[in-house]
């Protein structure tokens, strides 16, 4: 065979050009010519490979060096050659590959090239030393090269280092335990499975040992989070295969990424190449771990990978936000323009002419016919099947040139323009039947457009009561005979008195009550998360919800109501829209106020805030909290049990305390077993509220005072925290006034 | 170190490997959704300019437009030829064909190569000695380009992604980088031209990395000035969209 000839010619001028004194640039264009005969035919590769070896081995020239790295690199990895072949490679060119790699201070191209060599080649000797146990000479050079790459690892230039996340990557991917899910070819199937417990050379258990160190070394540059973006991405890309096939590394490398941040690079000051990094790590992350998702979506951190992929969306939307508008509207201008793909042959629009309509009556379907032509006219299309004429319609629609479309829809518009100035003209000889003090509510009167005003501007009984005053309908029966088309106009609203509108307007406040019962329970986890920067209703659940009621009830009108506005308001018998809405949360929280005093606290916080604002703009608008704070006290004052240490709560966080307060808790002493709630609310407020601890103690005053049973508990917290005060106050019983000021004096 | 290389025209510039550093080109391959227009575009261009080049698309089918946006003409991957699509677009409807510039295009791409052909179903790594009248396939015989360049988003997304599927069995490593192209004649041809550049550029930093010998080169890892290839191209591309702030592109680090 010529082929055949031409290959051992080749092999053997290989050879020959390692032992003559030819030219580089000679022996570069005779590997050239083996290179080109082992890609035509694979067969050739055996004697090929086998044949330069001499040639480029450690001592050869660099050009030979890096020619012949690169050579090996590719055969080794060529998709056409059997296992068996490989392995007859592979064990061939092992001490070559050692010896390259083992030259001191060796070329990075070189290095690089026998690095991808080794890292195709570990898999296939792995296989070898597997069957052929007896073989240990080639074991031990893989295991020598191995040694050695991890060796040159640390402080190898980056293509260098590129070389060796990969070989690192084909050693786990040899030595761990696979789930069987990754394609047969290429030596990826190659895993620890296939080693036999009792082999003599290989310890499964010390091979996947390693193989953890070296996944682990791998991971180090994203539990860096480093910046090194070309070893970053070379060690993402490489990762897949792994989570998906090898299970015991999956989770930590999971880990590794979702700890990773891709926008690290966003806090440096933004330099074009500093995009280019953050755009590509982020990109890589993301391909990377929607990869994953897409493959397995059952993965048990599929949520985790969710959200972080979301919320790295996010962030890169932010950082890239100009950018991504600037797109935006470079395509709006496309679009704008037309594509130039799908130009049309024609230059305009088909040229529809559209007849104006005569004067005199017209037909409905007059108005919409549009064709010229009298036989498609008198076409009824009433009998085409209803189904069948949807069909049409679509299919017609889909297919219509959207100009052709507009001219027709101005044209019936025009002639329905017309119509209506014609009917106008006629109507405004009639006189007007609208109600005129109910004019200023109606609809507007420069209504040319046919477009029926959709929004409703009354409710549905009220239209039937207008409908009911109406006159009969004959002008309606006209209009269907003419089609003297007159402007339509929804009969306008009545008007509301104050007593209805306020009533309207409760109603409408009691709605935003309702979602309060469907709405979820805020998650107790998010709550640590809210700082003092929260929005204060960011999620649509019980707890945002209600903030937004509070705040309608105490900011909407804030500032609307003068003094003056509270007296008119109690003329006339209603209240303003925040009065109603305070008088439901009032409701709202007393219906369960024992679970709903953490509202209760909201609501008064917001009416505080409010009422400070109201001070500072010196309005002299009326202030709520007190009030609110006072009635709502009252309102669960009755229900209080001994048990009820919601109280001492309540007491603790409501924004102000008054003595007028504080003095409605004197009732609980009326009762034996509130008396201890009463006072160790009142203790409590004493010693971690300063500010009203005054206050807090002349109400314990008081209550010794007032009630005799309180007496011991009341004189066991005066002592501690007012001393004298009980001398002072038995003593003047005795008669004697003056020891009273000594005390004073002590007590201060 | 191949012998078609005269008649490829201007010297042994393209020859992938011959001599040392000088005469090295690097391989490129374009990809766009159906491996008609942009991906074809680049294809010619870096071949004119005598880069090793292949070209793919990413779709499932290749489609191109049709009398109406709801009837484009669809066409299977590797199995259609771009002659018979010529010949069939002709026969429909030369004028609309003609003037929605697609006859143009096909007439252009039959000269390129024989079809179409998937990114998905491209065996990495097969040689491709039998492409020998496609336009640049010389120095392309092993199978393997070192420059990925895809011309939409959605295409780099679709590489990466089988990149990533496929496993890397082959522990070759490749510059995937998007530049994203709008899909239309006028567009594609200054991409075209960008593209060229950018290759350009890479190439040169390329040279520099073969040119440095031995310990020195080896000692430096690191230092910016003599910063490996790799490590080059992101900045490269940065330079690059400068230039061409139209073309927003994207870079990664993949494996073959």
């Amino acid at each position: 065979m010529a082929a055949d000839t031409t290959a051992t010619a080749a092999a053997a001028a290989a050879a020959a050009a390692s032992a003559s004194a030819i030219s580089v640039a000679e022996q570069l264009e005779q590997l050239g010519a083996a290179r080109k005969l082992v890609l035509e035919n694979s067969t050739y590769y055996d004697r090929i490979v086998k044949g330069v070896l001499p040639i480029i081995g450690p001592t050869a020239p660099l050009p030979l060096r890096r020619w012949g790295a690169e050579f090996l690199a590719e055969s080794l990895a060529t998709p056409v050659l059997s296992m068996r072949d490989k392995e007859n490679i592979t064990t061939a060119v092992l001490d070559t590959l050692r010896g390259l790699l083992e030259g001191a201070a060796e070329d990075p191209i070189v290095l690089k090239a026998s690095i991808a060599a080794a890292a195709s080649a570990y898999p296939v000797a792995l296989r070898w030393i597997i069957h052929n146990s007896y073989h240990t000479e080639s074991w031990e050079q893989m295991s020598a090269i191995k040694s050695r790459i991890l060796q040159i690892w640390d402080g190898a230039p980056a293509p260098v280092k590129l070389s060796c996340i990969k070989f690192a990557q084909r050693v786990v991917l040899a030595q761990t335990v696979s789930n069987g899910m990754e394609q047969k070819y290429g030596g990826l199937d190659i895993s620890l499975n296939a080693i036999p417990p009792n082999h003599p050379l290989l310890d499964p258990r010390q091979l996947e040992a390693e193989a953890t160190g070296l996944l682990d070394r791998m991971l180090g540059v994203l539990q860096d989070n480093s910046s090194d973006v070309l070893l970053v991405d070379a060690t993402i890309n490489c990762l897949s295969i792994l989570t998906r096939t090898r299970p015991n590394t999956s989770n930590r490398i999971l880990n590794s990424m979702l700890n990773f941040n891709p926008l690290k690079l966003a806090n440096s000051p933004m330099t074009p190449k500093t995009r280019v990094f953050i755009k590509s790590l982020e990109k890589t992350t993301r391909m990377f771990l929607t990869h994953l998702l897409r493959r397995d979506p059952q993965n048990p951190m599929a949520g985790r990978i969710q959200q972080y992929v979301e919320r790295l969306m996010r962030s890169r939307a932010e950082i890239f936000d100009d950018a991504g508008r600037k797109r935006a509207l470079a395509d709006h201008a496309v679009a704008a323009s037309g594509d130039t793909k799908r130009q049309r042959m024609e230059g305009g629009v088909a040229q529809v002419t559209i007849p104006p309509l005569g004067p005199g009556p017209h037909t409905l379907a007059a108005v919409f016919t549009l064709t010229n032509n009298l036989g498609l006219q008198s076409f009824d299309a009433t009998q085409v099947l209803a189904n069948l004429a949807g069909k049409i319609s679509v299919r017609t629609l889909a297919a219509m040139d959207p100009q052709v479309l507009d001219l027709a829809v101005s044209a019936v518009r025009d002639r329905l323009t017309s119509l209506y100035a014609a009917g106008a003209a006629a109507a405004a000889a009639q006189p007007v039947a609208i109600n005129a003090s109910t004019a200023p509510l109606g609809v507007e009167e420069e209504d040319d457009d046919y477009e029926p005003d959709l929004t409703p501007a009354e409710d549905t009984e009220q239209i039937l009561n207008k409908l009911d005053n109406a006159p009969p309908e004959e002008p309606a029966a006209d209009a269907g005979a003419a089609m003297a088309l007159g402007p339509f106009k929804l009969p306008p609203p009545p008007t509301i008195n104050p007593e209805v509108a306020t009533k309207l307007s409760q109603a409408a406040a009691s709605r935003i009550f309702g979602p309060l019962s469907s709405l979820k329970e805020s998650t107790a986890l998010r709550k640590p998360k809210a700082g003092i920067n929260r929005l204060a209703a960011s999620s649509y659940d019980r707890d945002s919800w209600m903030t937004l009621i509070t705040r309608l009830a105490t900011r909407s009108t804030a500032g609307l109501e003068d003094a003056s506005s509270g007296i008119k308001a109690e003329d006339v018998g209603g209240a303003s829209l925040g009065d109603s809405i305070r008088e439901m949360v009032y409701n709202y929280i007393l219906e369960d106020w024992r679970r709903r005093i953490e509202v209760a606290v909201a609501w008064l916080c917001e009416e505080w805030y409010n009422d400070q604002l109201t001070k500072r703009s010196g309005s002299g608008a009326p202030l709520h909290y007190e009030r609110c704070a006072l009635r709502l006290v009252d309102g669960f004052l009755d229900y209080i049990t001994a048990q009820d240490k919601v109280l001492t709560r309540f007491l603790a966080e409501i924004p102000e305390l008054s003595g007028a307060l504080l003095g409605k808790l004197k009732a609980l002493c009326a009762d034996p077993t509130t008396v201890q709630l009463a006072l160790t609310s009142l203790l409590y407020l004493v010693m971690m509220r300063p500010p009203v601890r005054e206050i807090a103690l002349d109400t314990v005053a008081e209550i010794w005072t007032e009630y005799e049973d309180a007496r011991p508990l009341a004189a066991k917290y005066l002592v501690k925290w007012r001393p004298g005060f009980i001398e002072s106050q038995t003593r003047p019983a005795a008669g004697d006034a003056a020891p009273a000021n000594n005390n004073m004096v002590i007590a201060t | 170190m191949d012998a078609s290389n005269g008649s490829a025209g201007s010297a042994a510039a393209q020859n992938g490997q011959a001599g040392d550093g000088s005469g090295f080109r690097l391989k490129f391959c374009t990809v766009c959704a159906s491996n008609q227009n942009r991906s074809m575009e680049g294809h010619l261009r870096l071949a004119q300019a005598n880069y090793p080049v292949i070209s793919f698309g990413t779709g499932s089918l290749v489609r191109l437009p049709g009398p109406t946006i709801t009837q484009p003409n669809v066409y299977k991957f590797n199995e259609t030829s771009y002659d018979s699509i010529f010949r069939e677009l002709d026969a429909k409807d030369p004028r609309l064909y003609r003037a929605n510039g697609l006859l143009n295009m096909l007439e252009r791409n039959r000269r390129i190569k024989w079809g179409p052909e998937r990114w998905q179903d491209w065996q990495v790594g097969l040689p491709r000695v039998k492409h020998e009248k496609d336009q640049g396939s010389v120095g392309m015989e092993a199978g393997i380009p070192d420059i990925v360049i895809t011309c939409e988003e959605r295409c780099w997304d679709a590489v990466v992604d089988d990149l990533l599927n496929r496993g890397a069995p082959l522990n070759r490593p490749v510059h995937v980088i998007n530049i994203d192209i709008k899909d239309n004649h006028k567009d594609a041809l200054t991409a075209g031209g960008a593209m060229v550049e950018l290759a350009d550029s890479l190439n040169k930093a390329a040279l520099q990395e073969r040119d440095k010998v031995g310990a020195s080169a080896f000692e430096a890892g690191g230092v910016a000035g003599r910063a490996s290839f790799d490590e080059r191209v992101p900045e490269v591309l940065a330079e690059w969209q400068e230039r061409w702030p139209d073309l927003p592109a994207t870079w990664t680090l993949s494996w073959f």
